[in-house]
């Protein structure tokens, strides 16, 4: 399988710069997300490694063969990378039939007729197209079209997947059904994958790792669970989770600087940070909420109550700070309630408010370490 | 591309990788070749006219052939001749231009109105009949004319006014301005008509009801705000009307020539004639020069404003038809009886003429099929044979839908690879370039266009063997004639592919070729084969475009016909007009039938 290298690669429109010295290792049989909003350069990295597009410089490494170098003059044609890509809009060709769709890239092989025709029975049905392989594109439903892209892809088996938002078209429930498929086809043939998106449920679903991008830049690399928990700066923190975490911005009040406050609430932390303002970040599920006003912790007034299935959220006020949290869909709180709020304090994220860099506490180290 | 901050080894394999490119080598190559069949030929004609030439010596004594000299745009400005060479050609050029012009959309704007706006009956089948006279062969409507008007003062029969009214036309109704001006109107009224009727179909109604809901009356709402709104298109369609209409060619001189009646197309004609390429040449820029201001006046006034109705088309919103109540069947009848007049009763006539014996006697005893089917007899028409009989014929037919095939295939692929380079490659100067190289025949009035290339491939040039009286010929002009039109066709396909089809193509490995001839080839297909078609019918029509470069051995149907017209036989011409006609409208048929059929449900694939 292959391997992805990609080097200090730059890519610039005109004066807009697109990416920026993004390097980044992509293992053998990854299912590696690219994610980030609109316009944050995810999709042209993913067309620099299709070769699509031409970077200004750096250097993209495909399992041994260097595709793209700016300094040895290198440009290998999409064709020659030996990979395969699901557009956005599938780019499926509406004047051939599903079969000849799927055929075109074995006819580009000249692969022999028996064989291309086994492989081709072989994939439409893998798919569940068997049955409409004389139809036309325009015939299909968009899950059927999303399934001919996708037996187009595997068609050829190419060691590498590119996936341009390929389930933004669907309607939700099918967008699910897919997200399974998907990825039983990836772990199938063990390709290694790389998936733009900007839906973070996609991200988290299906990747091994996410990459997140902003402006160009990658922001973090990490599995998905350690992305929700750490995020490493506040613009990761604040991109990821629905509803958004709790972001909060805390000056020192005493000389140790392990006690932080706004003036509204005040937080130990427990820990020294070692700088003068933090923000603090706190998951909504992360923050108890208690009508027993006996309950260690400060007084919050309850400002709404949103019930959404099989959860409910709590916006909170003290004085000007406002707080989300959410509970279960079992809530008996009112609005206009007084509550004890609480959290556990090794699942808050403290971030230097002049940088947006999360401070790690030593013990985490530790845990990391182990 | 035009980074600064690329380094110096980027900007290398940039220009290696673009070297190797299919797609730019090709663009290079597209670029010299039309650079050398477009810009040349006018360079080349400037040049000619500025050059004592070897005939020149019958002319002046003080001729060194070779010579630079002014001596013949002199002789054009201020010579004892000027007045008959230029400035009275000119005026009538202007006069015949002018009036045909504001008669042709006076015509196309109220029709268009009744058709598009008004609920008058029986649109549907008047549509096509509205646009036959502009698909028909534009001396067909000269050679009916003449058919009613012919005067016997310039010789030869009577014509039908004569023949039921008992008296000779006046002369200003049988030749000159008048015919001139009203024959090239019915010509082109069609080609305002379409102009006008696409800016009125992209009016949307809500305009019109609001003006309506605050009170505004019909003529107001058609004075304050479906005019404006058209107007635009109006004047688009006044300046390229008036440009097509100055080169015409056959029509002014069938009307004009008789009665030494000359315009500035017929006086290039006149003077190749007698030998006098020079002069002819200097007439032929100026034509040049006329139509190049015509659109500049375009571009000035209108182009930014018009432009806004080219690109809003097909989008089919509904719009209301506005109630003409009891009026309802008198303008149907009015635009039928119009229809008829223009569209059909010139073909009859044609197609009654060329059933008589001699020519101005009407009755039942002068009928005849010799002119269709007869053989050769001395007594009749100097001894040609009919039409179907006739070899010259055979072969012209089989020149005409030759050149028409072979020019259309070509001017329609080329126009895809120019589109598709212009498209895709829009942030390229070159792609650019090569876009608006290809557009400049447009600008050239065919006759002038024909002077061109009469000088261009008269002499071998390097490795270009002299082209002159050969097919090859006739297919280059007709071809580089037909570019602005298939270009425009080809960029209307291409930008309605996706680009992420093709790339889909590039990631399976294809290269540019197989790209091309395997997506954007077929999909583009239903515009450029109707492009295609649209071309054809062009080439078999055109006349003023090749009359020029014509040798008896590259004769075409149109030539022929214009020859008979020349020299008096003018049942042989009509006949020959009619079988024109009839492939045009077999060709506009299927046109039709494509446009219905099999790739428009093609097309809707597609979207």
């Amino acid at each position: 399988m292959a391997k992805i290298t990609v080097r200090n690669l730059t890519k610039r429109y005109g004066s807009a710069t697109a990416l920026n010295n993004v390097s980044l290792e992509i293992e053998s049989g990854e299912f590696l997300v690219l994610l980030g909003p609109s316009g944050c350069g995810k999709t042209t990295l993913l067309r620099c490694l299709a070769g699509l597009e031409t970077p200004d410089e750096g250097e993209i490494i495909i399992g041994d063969h260097v595709v793209f170098s700016s300094k040895n003059n290198t440009m290998v044609p999409p064709g020659k990378r030996n990979l395969g890509m699901v557009f956005q809009s599938y780019a499926l060709w509406p004047h051939m039939s599903v079969r000849d769709n799927v055929k075109f890239g074995l006819d580009v092989l000249k692969t022999p007729k028996g064989v291309a025709d086994e492989r081709l029975d072989q994939v439409l049905d893998d798919v569940g197209l068997a049955h409409l392989d004389g139809r036309y594109p325009s015939e299909l439903s968009g899950g059927q079209q999303q399934r001919v892209a996708l037996a187009r892809l595997l068609a050829t088996q190419p060691p590498v997947f590119l996936m341009d938002e390929p389930l933004s078209n669907l309607d939700a429930r099918l967008r699910m059904d897919m997200r399974v498929e998907l990825k039983r086809f990836q772990s199938d043939t063990g390709a290694t994958t790389v998936y733009v998106t900007h839906d973070q449920t996609e991200a988290m679903t299906m990747s091994t790792r996410v990459v997140v991008m902003k402006d160009g830049e990658i922001q973090q690399i990490s599995p998905p669970d350690q992305l929700y928990r750490q995020p490493e700066n506040t613009f990761v923190a604040d991109f990821i989770g629905m509803p958004r975490i709790n972001l909060v911005e805390l000056d020192t009040v005493d000389g140790r600087g392990t006690c932080f406050s706004n003036g509204d609430i005040q937080i130990e932390t427990g820990w020294a940070p070692g700088v003068q303002k933090v923000i603090i970040g706190a998951r909504p599920e992360d923050i108890t909420l208690s009508a027993d006003l006996n309950t260690p912790g400060e007084d919050y007034q309850i400002s709404a109550v949103l019930p959404n299935g099989p959860e409910t959220i709590i916006q909170l006020m003290r004085g000007q700070t406002v707080m989300i949290v959410r509970v279960g869909h079992d809530t008996e709180f009112a609005t206009n309630q007084t509550v004890k709020l609480s959290f556990k304090r090794q699942s808050l994220n403290i971030y230097d408010a002049q940088t947006g860099v999360l401070v790690t506490p030593p013990d985490i180290e530790v845990a990391k370490a182990g | 591309m035009s980074d600064i901050s690329v380094p110096a080894h980027g900007l290398r394999s940039r220009l290696h990788r673009s070297a190797t490119d299919p797609v730019n080598i090709l663009m290079l190559l597209l670029l010299a070749v039309l650079a050398y069949l477009v810009l040349w030929p006018f360079i080349q004609l400037t040049i000619e006219t500025l050059t004592w030439s070897q005939g020149d010596r019958r002319l002046s004594r003080d001729a060194v052939p070779g010579e630079f000299t002014w001596f013949h745009w002199l002789q054009a400005t201020t010579g004892p001749l000027s007045t008959k060479v230029l400035y009275g050609p000119l005026i009538n050029t202007m006069i015949t231009g002018i009036v045909s012009t504001i008669l042709a959309l006076l015509a196309g704007g109220v029709l268009a109105w009744c058709v598009v706006r008004s609920d008058m009956p029986g649109k549907r089948w008047l549509q096509p009949i509205l646009t036959l006279p502009y698909i028909l062969p534009s001396f067909a409507i000269a050679l009916a004319w003449e058919t009613v008007f012919r005067s016997p003062k310039v010789g030869g029969q009577p014509g039908l006014f004569e023949a039921l009214l008992g008296t000779a036309p006046p002369e200003w109704l049988s030749y000159g301005a008048v015919p001139i001006s009203i024959t090239l109107a019915i010509h082109y009224f069609p080609f305002a008509y379409l102009l006008v009727a696409g800016a009125l179909a992209t009016i949307d109604s809500q305009m019109e009801e609001g003006a309506l809901i605050s009170g505004a009356g019909r003529l107001m709402i058609l004075r304050r705000i479906t005019f404006p709104v058209v107007a635009p298109a109006f004047a688009a369609a006044f300046i390229l009307t008036f440009g097509k209409t100055i080169g015409q060619f056959a029509l002014p001189f069938l009307l004009g020539a008789p009665t030494q009646y000359h315009t500035v197309a017929t006086m290039v004609y006149a003077n190749l004639a007698l030998g006098l390429d020079s002069m002819a040449f200097v007439l032929a820029i100026v034509l040049i020069a006329m139509s190049l201001v015509a659109i500049w006046f375009s571009n000035r006034f209108v182009g930014k404003k018009s432009r806004r109705f080219e690109t809003i088309s097909g989008k089919g919103f509904r719009s209301r038809t506005i109630a003409l109540g009891a009026w309802r069947w008198p303008v149907f009848t009015a635009v039928a009886l119009f229809s008829f007049t223009v569209g059909i009763l010139p073909l009859i006539l044609l197609g009654v003429q060329s059933v008589m014996l001699i020519d101005g006697f009407y009755g039942l005893e002068n009928l005849t099929s010799h002119f269709w089917f007869g053989t050769s007899n001395p007594e009749i028409a100097f001894g040609e044979p009919g039409v179907l009989h006739n070899d010259i014929i055979l072969g012209a037919t089989w020149n005409t839908l030759k050149l028409a095939f072979i020019s259309a295939v070509i001017a329609s692929v080329v126009g895809l690879v120019i589109a598709y380079i212009s498209v895709r490659r829009a942030d390229n100067p070159l792609a650019r370039a090569l876009d608006q190289i290809s557009f400049i025949p447009f600008l050239f009035p065919t006759i002038a266009f024909g002077a061109m290339y009469l000088t261009l491939f008269a002499e071998p040039v390097g490795p270009i063997p002299a082209l002159y009286g050969t097919f090859t010929l006739l297919v280059l002009i007709s071809v580089v004639s037909r570019l602005p039109y298939s270009v425009k066709t080809g960029v209307t396909a291409v930008t309605q592919i996706g680009k992420e089809l093709e790339e889909a193509a590039e990631l399976a490995g294809a290269g540019w070729g197989m790209r091309f001839r395997r997506i954007i080839m077929p999909l583009a297909s239903s515009g450029v084969l109707s492009g295609m078609m649209v071309s054809f019918v062009g080439v078999m029509r055109e006349l003023s475009l090749i009359i020029l470069l014509i040798t008896p051995s590259t004769r075409v149907l149109m030539t022929v016909g214009f020859g008979y017209a020349e020299e008096g036989l003018s049942q042989l011409s009509n006949a020959l007009v009619l079988i024109v006609a009839v492939l045009t409208i077999i060709g506009e048929l299927i046109l039709m039938w494509i446009g219905k059929g099999k790739m428009a449900r093609l097309r809707d694939k597609q979207s």
